[in-house]
């Protein structure tokens, strides 16, 4: 019953999106330079995003509409990437220069 | 309607599917919505106008209450999705109530930040980066406030009709809905907050 209610792969991605989060951490109490702490801001968000869509979204799941659905989300992440790069990149690194 | 017993309740019919794919469409739109409003928030982000900056205005700890919550309620939904394809329809609804607790304890907590923000003197109207910011962080606690909503009208209906194709469906989208909301936070954590302090 236990073991029903709480399934391993959920208790483990749980625990991994907790450690990602401390893991995090690092940028304000560790000592490293300010595109390291980029990067790891990137990479724990992107992992802990990732388990959500894959292991709590259970995205990969329905098999008639799995493509479109891939296909939906891929397009939605390509325009907000767009928007948030695109933008960056003429207002605030100034590549109009 | 015909009902696909091989797969789980909330897949069970055509419609089903329908519905659960049109979130997915729908959460699309909220990808590239929050993409607009982090883009504004990157932008703003060095214009104080005389106004605190984010290392002045930021505290940690209750950040870290607010993301050890969210992060938790993401969990016990996926549970509660999962009690439910086992048909523990009890444990379904208790993981569901913990989920929402949860979520009306972000809630609290954000909108206690908030009033914080104001007495240190950072209202919407200080300069650019607070209005890109409460912008940001409030349309996240609206999606969060209407979610607490959505879910006890949900959880009304299972306790009054029990997990059938319906529920179950509407169940799941709920699910979809507050694992999405999740991921979101995950972004304004690590590029709002623990950025901002860095």
């Amino acid at each position: 019953m236990l073991k029903q209610l709480f399934p391993v792969r959920h208790v483990i991605g749980y625990i991994a999106s907790l450690v990602l989060s401390a893991a995090a951490l690092a940028v304000i109490y560790g000592d490293f330079s300010p595109a390291a702490n980029i990067a790891i801001l990137v990479v724990t968000a992107l992992i802990q995003a990732s388990l959500q869509l894959f292991l709590f979204m259970h995205i990969g799941e329905s098999a008639d509409t799995k493509k479109e659905l891939y296909i939906n989300i891929a397009y939605a992440l390509f325009v907000g990437l767009v928007t948030i790069f695109g933008t960056l990149f003429i207002f605030v690194w100034g590549w109009y220069k | 309607m015909k009902v696909d017993t091989s797969k789980p309740l909330e897949y069970a019919t055509q419609e089903n599917n329908n519905r659960i794919f049109g979130f997915w469409v729908f959460l699309g739109a909220e990808i590239v919505l929050f993409a607009t409003l982090f883009t504004v928030f990157f932008v703003l982000v060095n214009r104080f106008a005389g106004g605190p900056s984010g290392s002045e205005l930021f505290e940690i700890g209750p950040v870290l209450i607010e993301t050890f919550l969210l992060l938790t309620s993401s969990f016990t939904i996926g549970l509660a999705v999962h009690a439910m394809r086992h048909q523990y329809k009890r444990a379904m609804l208790v993981f569901f109530g913990l989920t929402l607790l949860m979520g009306l304890g972000f809630l609290g907590i954000e909108i206690a930040e908030f009033v914080t923000y104001v007495h240190e003197g950072a209202t919407l109207q200080t300069s650019a980066f607070l209005s890109s910011l409460f912008v940001l962080l409030g349309t996240h606690g609206a999606h969060v406030t209407f979610g607490l909503l959505w879910g006890a009208a949900i959880m009304i209906q299972l306790m009054r009709r029990g997990i059938n194709p319906a529920t179950a469906n509407k169940s799941f989208i709920f699910s979809l809905y507050w694992h999405f909301l999740d991921v979101v936070w995950i972004f304004i954590f690590s590029f709002v907050y623990l950025k901002g302090l860095m």
